[in-house]
């Protein structure tokens, strides 16, 4: 009997099955779940309702009430609430000059964002963009492409492309410098806000930045950058969410899409838009990837058993972002050629040069590490760089 | 006729020169060749006792918290200085080894990372969230109270936008892994932000949600309220356990279909606002420069995609004979809801017929498909192309390029193609103009 009702069940089941499968063959165009369109993004949602939604089911009952946590307190909120908006609300006091965060910027950031913002170790370029604007207000040079034949990339610095001045402020205060974010004060943040936007030769109030400019929420609240109006959808007012809404719906015409060609498609584009695609290769492969391709299915080599240097963290924490590679100029660890350079004038030249500062290195690498720590690190570089 | 047996005769290259050659010599058809059973010869593996049916196999516990099979060493991420600043490896990307992954699932170890100030390492009890802002009621969570929370779970993609962005001038990667490994796909666990908010009261001026992570980079974004309340999450769980450091741990904010870079990491704070921030993350960076000099911002959801994951340059075809019946099997995604259907061309695109999905089909999650292929040893470009049901179709490279140029960086969607040789060698290309 148990089986015979299992069998029924089965037999059902089948049946069901089949008939949704022929369903939904004969409707191909359906959706897989009821889905709504006009999503801001411009997709779709789904309902939740009956404890579905889509493939899931959820629990229907009542989570009102359900509470946890405790009231933030007003200090609290103040103590991590500092972010601010374009128009400048949330910005702290304090001040600044161009004049120190020059001096600041050639100590803490020059090392990564080249001298005057300019780039050229891999990291962010800040300025030295053309700023010029055509007919139109659009910024030239935004407008490279570096396709059929031409090589110039448009520029992404703050003064070519970023929009709004706050955010260089909080990006500086909150993730930078890189190995050490969060450790300027609020007046020296101001100050190498201030140095930045002059190297874009930004004007507040139609006044250059020289070097005695001092910059503060007042003034940084009214920067222009060049750029502010090159990005769309708009997205301020009470109707920013429904310009991205028409914006996101309208795909094809905005951001490239597709149809659905089964048979003889064609595909022109180019610079005329109508040259016949063609296959194209790859040129020079970029095939440095780490760790380097490998499939076998065998055992991993042996680990070698390293005794860990006591300066190994510290490099680690602390130098590393500039001396694991030679991209920076700094003598790469692990580069024999370059350490053996190094100590050309013996080690205790090195430990000086370490803890006073050289070339594009400021003292003690920018930590506040004791001397004995330093000389323990610097060990530990040459140790392993032999 | 055994395969296995074979290819311990003869590798695979010389495997297929020898069946060639056979071919068209003897002019016997390809898919007819049987091997005189002369021709092979005895496994040892199955002639003799293997080590381990002989052998004691270690502890049952030895490893507490389990590790791989050693033999698969080699299946791991992948990162390139090359989307790296000058080399350095804290605000890098790493890649997951697509062509290895079984189904819909990326193992923790296994799913992509992205960071901006290296991976950092939260202590669960010094964490907290506050939610504040435009709500009745702002609030600071432990972690043990915001678990306490009901929660719901999702099968999502996680995608950053720069996935395939050192494509967009032309093919520079060799492999599946680096072409489009900016991506994985887990079961994420949390709470919905619309069941904590129900009781916060969220003020009806609020239009505008600020998250912001508690590592160096201080990574925030703005979100529009609408999808604050449709099916964003705080999240905590990953594929059964605690989010990985690299994934955010312990708490992420997860934006189902959007930029995994909205979906903030080692989450700190949301706060509710009237305008948005101009956060960082959407102005200098994660905003798409069109050929016009203008440049997209608040791009959120990215878009219908696909890519063929067998074959692949790191798993061809060069195993095959003239006649064999191979699966081509691919993913599929979308951000924008659902995939419906994947078409796949052996032409570079002028000839489609439609594949089959697998699996789980859900929204906003990898989704399988399957075209059973007779394989006849002829070049070809294998191609895939996903549509879904926000009426979406992924575009050629000339069509996204005709909209949005090759300098975007960001939300790279255009059709992937693997060039296929007569010899089974899978190689990246581009069908352009």
């Amino acid at each position: 009997m148990f089986k015979l009702d299992r069998k029924l069940v089965t037999i059902g089941t089948v049946l069901a099955l089949s008939s949704t499968l022929t369903l939904t063959a004969s409707a191909a165009d359906e959706s897989v779940y009821k889905s709504k369109p006009g999503a801001i993004d411009g997709g779709v949602t789904y309902p939740r309702e009956n404890g579905n939604y889509t493939a899931y089911r959820y629990n229907e009952q009542s989570t009102k009430g359900v509470n946890f946590g405790r009231p933030a307190t007003a200090n609290e909120i103040k103590a991590w609430d500092i972010d601010a908006l374009p128009d400048g609300t949330g910005l702290p006091e304090g001040e600044g000059s161009v004049e120190l965060g020059d001096e600041l910027y050639e100590a803490q950031c020059a090392v990564c964002h080249g001298e005057f913002g300019a780039g050229g170790s891999g990291y962010p370029q800040l300025a030295g963009g053309n700023m010029d604007k055509d007919e139109n207000g659009v910024i030239i040079t935004l407008k490279n492409q570096r396709v059929y034949g031409s090589t110039d990339a448009p520029k992404r610095t703050v003064g070519t492309y970023w929009p709004v001045a706050t955010t260089l402020f909080t990006y500086i205060r909150d993730a930078m410098p890189y190995a050490h974010p969060k450790s300027l004060s609020n007046d020296e943040t101001y100050a190498i806000t201030a140095y930045i936007l002059a190297q874009n030769e930004i004007e507040i109030d139609g006044e250059e930045m020289d070097d005695e400019y001092v910059l503060n929420k007042e003034k940084l609240a009214k920067v222009v950058l060049p750029n502010r109006n090159g990005f769309y959808p708009n997205i301020d007012g009470p109707d920013a969410q429904e310009n991205i809404r028409a914006f996101f719906a309208d795909r094809a015409k905005n951001i490239g899409a597709g149809t659905r060609c089964m048979a003889d498609c064609k595909d022109p584009g180019g610079k005329d838009g109508k040259t016949p695609p063609g296959v194209v290769e790859i040129k020079y492969e970029m095939s440095d990837v780490r760790p380097p391709y490998a499939y076998a299915k065998d055992l991993p080599p042996e680990k070698k058993d390293e005794a860990a240097h006591p300066g190994k963290k510290a490099y680690e924490a602390n130098c590393a972002v500039c001396h694991k590679t030679d991209a920076m100029g700094a003598p790469a660890v692990g580069d024999i050629q370059a350490w053996a350079t190094t100590l050309k004038h013996g080690i205790e030249n090195v430990y000086k040069n370490t803890i006073n500062g050289k070339n594009g290195m400021p003292p003690k690498g920018g930590t506040s590490l004791s001397d004995a720590r330093i000389k323990e690190i610097v060990d530990y570089m040459v140790s392993a760089s032999k | 006729m055994n395969k296995t047996l074979e290819v311990k005769e003869l590798d695979s290259v010389s495997r297929r020169e020898f069946f060639k050659k056979t071919a068209s010599v003897s002019a016997i058809a390809a898919t007819s060749i049987l091997v005189p059973n002369t021709l092979i010869a005895d496994d040892e593996n199955i002639m003799h006792h293997v080590k381990w049916g002989t052998t004691l196999g270690h502890e049952v516990n030895r490893d507490p918290y389990g590790v791989p099979a050693l033999y698969e060493h080699n299946v791991v991420r992948r990162t390139s200085p090359l989307m790296s600043s000058a080399g350095d490896m804290h605000a890098a990307i790493s890649m997951t080894p697509l062509a290895d992954i079984s189904g819909i699932i990326v193992p923790n170890g296994l799913h992509f990372t992205r960071t901006h100030n290296g991976v950092a390492q939260v202590d669960p009890n010094k964490y907290r969230l506050m939610i504040h802002g435009l709500v009745e009621k702002p609030i600071v969570l432990t972690l043990d109270q915001l678990k306490r929370y009901p929660s719901e779970s999702r099968i999502l993609v996680m995608e950053c936008p720069s996935n395939s962005a050192a494509e967009w001038k032309g093919p520079q990667f060799g492999t599946l892994q680096m072409v489009k490994g900016m991506m994985s796909c887990a079961e994420w666990t949390g709470v919905r932000l619309k069941t904590v908010l129900d009781d916060l009261g969220l003020k009806p001026e609020a239009k505008w949600m600020l998250a912001e992570g508690s590592d160096g980079s201080e990574m925030s974004r703005t979100v529009p309220i609408e999808k604050v309340l449709d099916d964003a999450m705080i999240v905590w769980g990953q594929n059964g356990e605690a989010l990985r450091n690299e994934q955010g741990y312990p708490v992420r904010l997860m934006l189902p279909g959007w930029e995994a870079n909205l979906c903030v990491k080692w989450l700190k704070r949301l706060e509710f606002g009237d305008k948005p921030w101009y956060a960082k993350e959407e102005t200098s960076k994660y905003t798409a420069l069109t050929a016009s000099g203008k440049a997209i911002q608040h791009f959120y959801a990215n878009e219908v995609n696909s890519v063929i994951t067998s074959p692949c340059p790191e798993k061809d075809w060069t195993d095959l004979q003239d006649g064999d019946i191979v699966e081509i099997e691919g993913l599929a995604w979308t951000g924008h809801g659902t995939i419906e259907g994947v078409d796949i061309s052996f032409d570079g695109g002028k000839n489609w017929t439609e594949a089959n999905l697998k699996g789980l089909v859900l929204p906003k999650a990898w989704t399988r498909f399957s075209y059973m292929h007779k394989y006849d040893g002829k070049p070809l470009l294998l191609q895939s192309r996903a549509y879904d049901d926000s009426k979406n179709v992924q575009p050629t490279v000339n069509q996204e390029k005709a909209v949005v140029g090759v300098e975007g960086v960001y939300h790279r969607n255009a059709i992937i193609t693997w060039k296929v040789t007569d010899m089974g060698k899978v190689s990246n290309v581009q069908i352009r103009s």
